[in-house]
């Protein structure tokens, strides 16, 4: 463990430091607009109008809410009943400035020692291309290294890249999650704000990460990031995403959407650690549209929030396309986290992966939720599922719930799913060998999760690590 | 497939109290089906959003203009059905045709083992069937169940006193040669360390009319008890079924099932295990070929509610010619159900693009000191193998039949009754096309 903290450029702070030190901030609600709380018509034109946008993203706005209001919420899944709109502020703008800042110097004082104490500018500084720093609903902080922008790459709050670039913002917009999709689509579609813009030229690889950081500050907040990506024929690149907030005794309402275009031959990363308070509702779209001979690949890691609901779905649309997705889910204390993948093989000799590892402990719940679709035509298409689920002890439970469907004669399509307990039997061995309880019970848990943490940046390995071993602090006794 | 199911015009608290007049029954079952009838009239047709039915064609089981179940116009038993009876290993047989009993043969040597049809158990064993009929398969769980409970009028029970075992076989076949809306009910009951093994066997040679068959299957397995129980769909191709198929399993009891789907336009199959006492054993096989555009939809459940049980899942299916088959299965282990072991496989064979399988293997887990696993597989017959037996001189053909008969067999080769399974093959040899097997069905 210690050679590997040395790489990481937190590895100072990480070592002994108490989850409550590093996440749990509250600053002053000091800010330039807040909206009334619930969602109505009203709140959506004052979105609007407090972004000058164009008439038509307007329009689109309102389209949504009517949408969003026909359909209702799901009648599936986690119990949402405690999730009140009526309580939630859609909308707080924390500065009046319309543009975000290129430099740490122009963001206040507070805000900026909140990312520096979680570590964002230093990681910018050592390990990544650009960095964007969404704070309540609006982005506050943008900058991308200028060798990349050089070569082409855009990386902006989606704001900005409507305003910039309106041709391929609005090329590709809601194409890839249409906010009739779901309802959680839909009231994003109505009030979103913030989130990323990244558009990578063919043939660009962007060897390091993009990364973006979402924190939550006000009570009752709703944050509704919106984001779009696309990766140009040939085109390679790493986006990474984190977020956090402070815990309150209200709920908090995070609905992000975010939507991938991989054209020919791109090869796109996705990866998200959420390690939200246990107040937010967690309620995210993401969905990924697969050109040909394109890759797209997910790692979505859940280990904070209330209740997350959250499927990253990758539509396999031309020949050879290909899919990957990884799934961490941590529930613990009551969280309830429903996870999952969505797959549609639409073309031939397609090829998809989903592996899933699931850890419960005290009253925590997680499912897995999946969906595989092969479609007619999709011949020699190919989807191995595995879902595997640990539970900590005897108030922990876990679901699967995979929907396979085939319509095609050559495709292969497997599934499987074990749940297991932590074996006591190898906690005695490493007992014998001079681990304390708690330290062998964390090693085995990490064992379980290393095929998809090996999967990781070593930054992202090291702070997974490090937060398992925080929240299987106090599993003994 | 956009479809909405309406009402039977027939189904009425007249034709419900009719029964029981016709019957002369007593209170307590007259009370029973009204009840039933009032829960059916409460309960609302599945529709495409109803998530149990969602991938169920639905108006393949429509019945709304259908007349109830009537006599048969022929009580006499087909060529088939003897066949069936000299091939089927039973020792005691009863024969259900419309809702007449047509035909019964039985010589149990095992003291005090009752094996009748459910009216004449209601005359001669009251209480037993008292104690026992509607706490398994009730009203209060679907539709179709409510129907059946409400409007059932004859079927078959069993009854095996505790300590006994029933060494040969006993079966009960349905047929019909009528359309309407037909039920069926089994009831059988095993008592304490008792032991028995059962064919419920659901045949008919073609008829005209259309038939929508509902039948409930009831299992009660006491303490210690073992029933081998098989259930074996294969009806002419005029008919739809539906089957809830459900036990309950006492202390150290054990459950070996076989569920054969093979006739019928479209079938559906719920079949459930509540492993209620400790330590009991389910274990629950299926095996489904769909052809010519039939429609199979199963359904499985282990629910674990104690400690100590065991259940393994195992449904292995194939379709071909524009069909469409879809298994679901659910394992739930209750908060405390602790050292419990349950499994759930399925595997398809997809043999042509037309045809389409739906596979959801669902788990819910609330205790942790347990083991299970899920797996399901789909796809075509492995080139491979077909490659090496074309090598050994096979026609693709040949290559198919032995292949998709092989990868069934793993299913065939676990049903006790060594005649119903070879009967099972001879079925899915014809619905191959194998040369010269038709015939002898």
């Amino acid at each position: 463990m210690s050679d590997v903290n040395e790489l990481h450029p937190d590895a100072a702070k990480l070592e002994g430091m108490r989850h409550t030190e590093q996440y749990d901030f509250k600053l002053a609600e000091d800010y330039f607009f807040k909206s009334e709380r619930g969602l109505s018509r009203r709140v959506i034109e004052q979105i609007s109008y407090y972004k000058g946008e164009p008439q038509w993203m307007l329009d689109f706005r309102l389209r949504a809410f009517e949408i969003a209001e026909k359909k209702g919420r799901p009648k599936w899944g986690p119990n949402l009943d405690d999730l009140n709109f009526d309580e939630i502020f859609f909308y707080v703008r924390p500065t009046e400035q319309q543009q975000t800042a290129g430099s740490w110097d122009d963001i206040p004082e507070e805000v900026r020692r909140t990312y520096e104490r979680l570590g964002v500018p230093q990681a910018e500084q050592r390990a990544l291309a650009g960095v964007g720093a969404q704070y309540e609903s609006e982005m506050v902080y943008h900058k991308l290294k200028e060798e990349w922008e050089k070569l082409g790459v855009i990386f902006l709050d989606t704001d900005t890249g409507l305003k910039e670039h309106p041709e391929i913002f609005r090329e590709h917009f809601a194409t890839v999650v249409p906010p009739e999709d779901n309802y959680f689509a839909a009231v994003n579609s109505a009030v979103w704000s913030g989130g990323s813009f990244v558009y990578v030229p063919e043939g660009v690889h962007v060897d390091v990460p993009l990364q973006a950081y979402f924190l939550l500050n006000a009570q009752n907040i709703g944050q509704f990031e919106r984001t779009l990506i696309i990766g140009a024929p040939g085109s390679k690149f790493h986006y990474i995403e984190g977020c956090t907030a402070p815990a309150y005794t209200t709920n908090s309402f995070h609905s992000g959407v975010i939507e991938i275009v991989c054209q020919e031959g791109s090869d796109v990363r996705y990866s998200t650690i959420q390690n939200w308070s246990h107040n937010v509702y967690n309620l995210v779209t993401q969905r990924a549209i697969v050109e040909k001979d394109a890759s797209m690949g997910w790692l979505d890691g859940n280990l904070g929030s209330k209740v997350t609901m959250k499927y990253p779905s990758t539509y396999l649309v031309g020949e050879r396309a290909h899919g990957e997705i990884l799934s961490i889910a941590f529930a613990t204390d009551g969280q309830h986290q429903d996870a999952g993948a969505k797959v549609i093989h639409a073309a031939p000799h397609t090829t998809s992966s989903v592996v899933s590892k699931s850890i419960s402990k005290t009253g925590g719940r997680s499912s897995y939720r999946g969906l595989v679709q092969i479609h007619e035509g999709a011949t020699g298409a190919r989807s191995n599922v595995e879902c595997d689920a640990l539970l900590l002890d005897e108030t922990a439970r876990t679901d699967t719930f995979p929907y396979i469907e085939i319509n095609e004669k050559t495709a292969h399509v497997g599934h499987e799913a074990t749940v297991s307990k932590l074996d006591d039997e190898q906690i005695f061995y490493l007992m014998t060998r001079g681990l304390g309880e708690e330290e062998a019970m964390a090693l085995i848990v990490r064992g379980f999760l290393d095929p998809v943490a090996k999967e990781l940046p070593l930054e992202y390995a090291v702070e997974l690590n490090r937060l398992i071993e925080l929240e299987m602090e106090g599993s003994v006794g | 497939m956009s479809a909405t199911l309406t009402d039977n015009p027939n189904v009425t608290a007249a034709a419900v109290a009719a029964i029981s007049e016709r019957y002369a029954e007593p209170a307590w079952l007259r009370s029973e089906r009204e009840a039933a009838f009032r829960a059916y009239q409460n309960t609302p047709f599945p529709t495409e959003r109803t998530e149990e039915w969602r991938y169920t064609q639905l108006k393949r089981f429509d019945f709304s203009g259908l007349e109830l179940a009537k006599e048969p116009n022929d009580e006499s038993i087909s060529e088939r059905i003897s066949m069936r009876i000299d091939d089927s290993d039973a020792e005691g047989v009863m024969v259900h045709k419309g809702n007449k009993v047509v035909h019964r043969q039985a010589s149990i040597k095992e003291a005090g083992v009752v094996f009748t049809d459910l009216r004449t158990a209601l005359t001669e064993h009251e209480e037993l069937v008292r104690e026992h009929l509607y706490k398994v398969v009730n009203a209060t769980q679907t539709k179709y169940t409510a129907l059946n409970s409400a409007l059932w009028e004859n079927g078959t029970f069993v009854y095996v006193p505790a300590n006994v075992e029933v060494e040969l076989p006993l079966g009960a076949f349905t047929t019909a040669d009528s359309g309407g809306v037909g039920l069926g009910r089994t009831l059988i009951v095993v008592d304490v360390n008792a032991r028995l093994t059962f064919l419920d066997e659901f045949t008919s040679d073609p008829f005209d009319e259309h038939l929508f068959f509902d039948a409930a299957t009831e299992i009660v397995l006491k303490d210690g008890a073992k029933l081998r129980y098989v259930s074996l769909q294969n009806w002419s191709r005029n008919v739809a079924h539906i089957n809830k198929l459900r036990a309950h399993l006492g202390r150290d009891s054990r459950l070996e099932s076989v569920t054969v789907s093979l006739g019928g336009d479209a079938a559906r199959v719920e079949v459930e295990s509540q492993l209620e006492g400790p330590g009991s054993e389910s274990e629950m096989l299926g095996l489904y070929f769909a052809d010519e555009g039939q429609h199979f939809n199963q359904f499985t459940l282990q629910h674990h509610s104690t400690e100590r049980g065991f259940s393994d899942v195992l449904f292995k299916g194939a379709v071909r010619d524009a069909s469409s088959s879809t298994y679901s299965g659910m394992i739930v282990v209750d908060p405390g159900a602790q050292k419990t072991d349950a499994y759930q496989t399925n595997r398809n064979l997809l043999l042509d693009e037309e045809s389409e399988v739906v596979s959801i293997p669902q788990l819910e887990i609330a205790a942790n000191d347990v083991k299970c696993s899920h797996g399901s597989t789909t796809g075509p017959v492995p080139e491979d193998q077909r490659f090496y037996l074309m090598s050994r001189g096979l026609t693709p053909e040949v290559a198919e039949h032995l292949l998709v008969t092989g990868f069934l067999y793993e299913v065939m080769s676990r049903v006790t009754l060594p005649k119903v399974a070879e009967y099972v093959e001879r079925v899915v040899q014809a619905k191959l096309g194998v040369p010269g097997v038709k015939e002898k069905l």
